[in-house]
């Protein structure tokens, strides 16, 4: 608790979605004038839903939020601001073809800040950036200065940072956390949100940190350890039920050898990964959302070109080979977006072949015309054999639930009967019954002897299902385990950035 | 499910009737403070257009919805991808250029006609795939690219009249189809030709290539967006240049039909006067008609309509032609923003389901 200088006080707020999504279960959090607070946790544990609402962006199901001594229900980010809370978001805000200065000056009401003002306001805070070069020029350090000078233009005086060193070089980084002191000498107060264990530590005076919702635990920085946050982050909340004939991998399936791919931002999101997957193997890919897997997955599929490394499928390296010929080679992807995997507009049947048509000569014949029947025929398959509930198969995609969607998609690329399966959050958004079920699927592909890539943010279904797995952190694995043979302590400290060599030698 | 979009095209047949509506009630009031008498001008546009009475204008009618259903195809093909070309316009001259070009090289009399298609065709092809390959492979803004190529069309089809593919004896046109390269008429004494049928064909070939060939199918998918055309295994370049060619050939066809197949010049005039238009009337047509190739011919029949009503409304009302083409222009436009508005409604929705919730 803050001694005399609180400045925010959030009591018991939860906040229930209209989907029904519970991400806050009352969750108390306080900041104090002048420190850096860290707000530390996995995906889903709540820190951008509770920092959304203290912005404004979002309102609280229940709660009370107490600003400055004075009890306030924000209506707009316009309210926040009216009491000095600004937020920066992950997904960079600023106009990629304005200069620093305009961008800066952009939100600001009634008359627009003065170039000297805002030249005075940088040497203030010892955030240098230059004014008249076009953002998109700038690099990603630079440009997260210019959201934060954006910010402190608008009068913030309680600074929200989402993320902020996701695209940032180690250099960068330092950068930041130096200018971040400085505010905090000038004053000001920041929330830093972030799953880096590491920065926690680095630069924040009191971390906070949450877990599905609820707070685990307030410490002051100085005062805990790398462990001790781990084993707050990350927990195990439920052992899956999942029935798993023993594990009998039966030759290896896939090889990736030093690895590297490039993100859509122009920085590499991949950064040398290498692992191996057997038949009969399900070999999942754990770690905080955002940390490469997707750009990893698209690599492994094709649709992604990898800058360095090798990717060797049943013994030939198809580094080269375009996604068609993957899939014609036994490759089957499962995306995480539903809206990448079906085309909603589409009907069932017409979403049939997506993935097959390219390379399966059945479906076709040489006049190019499509096998209509053939596709009616693998519809329907698809339909019963996976339970896909739909009036029909000329009923659009859209007009199914999730979880048939998902079924849908699920079903689809396992009729192709692969031989190497990817499979990105395959059960994200669905119900517990078809959670369940899709769960049961990949298991049975597994002990059917395929090999299974099963990528995921959720730990709970990378401990239940996989025989072997990895932790993915800022592009890199951290270390290659077995599910059973890892505490909770070690997982958090890996989502958090510190390898399993490391933590294994005791240097944490 | 079926019910709903059943309702739904029933919606819209009455937001068309009602665009129809508002549309003339704007031409109207122009035609009002011009000083002349909209009820004149309009019975004058009617009579003829879809006078019941007189088979001669019906016919003219179809002879105008004949090139609009051609670019209306190639509009309708790119926007089934996502893509936007509006180049129909300078694939069009293109089109007509090549069978210019044909009919003033004396072939043997049974090569003239097929040669001249195929020729039109060709080069609205090559017009369309310059385009393609400015967008598939620069990522040259498509809307950009083919407007620029449609002034170039324009100059080098001005080019070949004054220097070369001009007619000697009348200095207005150039060399026109001899007889021997002319569509037969259907209806005798009139601009209808065999043209028309033509059209019909290729818009339920189109039907079929688009929603029952594999080519056809991945250029509906890249309109689902260029993540899940990848996904599929499609290389979203090459459907790119696909959808090019084919709507640039498409709109050729219909230039070289308009060269072989209109009456009386069988050449094109002046400033390209007699099939200047018609590309960018195909993208209203292909609107009203939902980007349908079906739906695209009864668009086209409603709008060659009032192609063919101008004259009447020159002559009947005394309406001066400039203020004709105003109104003309009006009740397109307002026939366009039904289609567009659906078109854009299901695009929303679609954008909608994608840009998922954030939590």
């Amino acid at each position: 608790m803050c001694v005399d200088n609180s400045l925010v006080l959030m009591k018991d707020i939860v906040k229930v979605f209209p989907d029904g999504t519970i991400a806050l279960r009352g969750v108390n959090f306080d900041l104090c004038k002048g420190e850096i607070h860290g707000l530390l946790g996995e995906n889903g544990a709540g820190k951008t839903t509770l920092m959304k609402i203290l912005a404004g962006l979002l309102k609280p199901t229940r709660g009370e939020v107490i600003v400055k001594g004075r009890k306030v229900k924000f209506r707009s980010p316009a309210d926040a601001l009216r009491f000095g809370i600004g937020i920066v978001m992950q997904g960079l805000s600023l106009v990629p073809v304005f200069t620093a200065y305009e961008n800066i000056v952009l939100g600001s009401r009634g008359t627009k800040p003065s170039r000297e003002f805002v030249e005075k306001l940088m040497k203030e805070v010892g955030l240098i950036v230059p004014l008249d070069a076009v953002v998109e020029n700038l690099s990603f350090g630079v440009r997260q200065k210019v959201e934060i000078l954006k910010m402190l233009a608008l009068n913030v005086d309680i600074l929200i940072l989402d993320e902020p060193t996701t695209n940032l070089s180690p250099s960068e980084i330092r950068e930041l956390f130096k200018s971040l002191r400085k505010l905090r000498e000038g004053g000001k107060s920041i929330v830093f949100i972030t799953h880096k264990i590491r920065e926690v530590l680095e630069v924040t005076d009191r971390v906070t940190v949450l877990r599905k919702g609820r707070v685990m635990g307030s410490v002051e920085t100085s005062k805990t350890n790398p462990r001790e946050l781990a084993k707050m982050m990350v927990g195990r909340e439920v052992e899956l039920l999942i029935e798993k004939p023993p594990w009998r991998p039966n030759g290896v399936a896939l090889i990736v050898d030093e690895l590297e791919v490039m993100g859509d931002l122009g920085v590499p999101a991949v950064k040398g990964v290498s692992f191996s997957v057997n038949y009969g193997e399900i070999f999942g890919v754990a770690g905080v959302e955002g940390n490469g897997q997707i750009e990893l997955a698209e690599a492994l599929a094709g649709i992604r070109k990898p800058l360095r490394g090798r990717i060797v499928m049943n013994g030939d390296d198809i580094t080269k080979l375009d996604v068609s010929e993957r899939y014609n080679r036994g490759l089957a992807y499962i995306p995480e977006d539903r809206k990448v995997a079906l085309i909603m507009e589409f009907s069932v049947l017409e979403n049939t072949p997506l993935t097959e048509i390219s390379y399966n000569k059945e479906l076709v014949n040489r006049m190019g015309f499509m096998k209509i029947k053939r596709i009616v025929e693998k519809s329907m398959g698809i339909i019963k054999q996976y339970g896909v509930v739909t009036p029909s198969i000329y009923a659009p995609a859209r007009s199914l639930s999730g979880g048939n969607q998902q079924k849908l998609v699920v079903g689809r690329e396992l009729m192709k009967d692969p031989r190497v399966i990817i499979a990105v959050q395959p059960t994200r958004g669905l119900d517990v019954a078809a959670t369940e079920y899709v769960r049961n699927l990949l298991v049975k592909m597994r002990s059917s002897g395929k090999a299974v890539i099963l990528i995921s943010s959720d730990l709970d279904e990378i401990l239940g299902l996989s025989d072997r797995f990895a932790v993915m952190y800022n592009g890199r694995f951290m270390g290659i385990l077995e599910p059973d043979k890892v505490t909770d302590e070690e997982l958090g400290l890996m989502m958090g950035g510190y390898t399993y060599e490391e933590i294994k030698a005791r240097k944490v | 499910m079926v019910n709903s979009r059943f309702t739904e095209y029933l919606v819209y047949i009455g937001n068309v009737a009602l665009a129809i509506l508002i549309g003339l009630a704007l031409g109207a009031l122009i035609i009002w403070l011009g000083g002349y008498d909209p009820v004149k001008a309009y019975t004058g546009l009617f009579e003829t257009s879809f006078n019941p009475s007189d088979y001669y204008y019906f016919a003219s009618t179809l002879s105008y919805a004949t090139p609009v259903i051609f670019t209306g195809l190639t509009f309708a093909i790119s926007s089934r991808a996502g893509i936007f070309n509006i180049g129909a316009e300078g694939q069009m001259y293109m089109g007509a250029l090549g069978a210019v070009i044909v009919a003033s090289m004396n072939l043997p009399s049974p090569l003239i006609l097929p040669m001249a298609l195929i020729t039109g065709t060709l080069m609205g092809a090559l017009w369309g795939l310059i385009a393609g390959l400015f967008r598939a492979l620069r990522n040259v803004n498509e809307v950009v690219a083919t407007i620029m190529l449609n002034w170039i069309a324009f100059w080098i089809i001005e080019y070949a009249r004054n220097y070369g593919l001009g007619d000697p004896r009348r200095q207005e046109k150039t060399i026109s189809m001899p007889i021997e390269g002319r569509l037969p008429l259907l209806v005798k004494n009139t601009e209808l030709s065999m043209a028309f049928v033509i059209a019909l064909v290729i818009a339920i070939l189109v039907y079929i290539f688009m929603w029952r060939t594999k080519i056809g199918y991945y250029i509906r998918v890249l309109g689902a967006g260029v993540k899940t055309a990848k996904y599929a295994g499609i290389d979203p370049r090459i459907i790119t240049l696909y959808v090019f060619i084919i709507g640039g050939a498409l709109s050729g066809l219909g230039g070289a039909l308009e060269i072989c197949g209109r009456p009386p010049t069988y050449a094109i005039t002046t400033a390209a006067s007699n099939i200047a238009g018609f590309g960018f009337t195909g993208i209203s047509v292909s609107l009203l008609g939902l980007n349908h190739p079906i739906l695209i011919i009864p668009a086209s029949v409603i709008i060659g309509g009032l192609l063919a009503g101008s004259r009447g409304m020159q002559i009947k009302a005394k309406v001066p032609l400039e203020m004709v083409m105003a109104v003309q222009g009006l009740i397109i436009i307002a026939l366009s923003v039904p289609g567009f508005t659906f078109v854009y409604r299901r695009w929303r929705i679609k954008k909608a389901l994608r840009g998922g919730e954030s939590a």
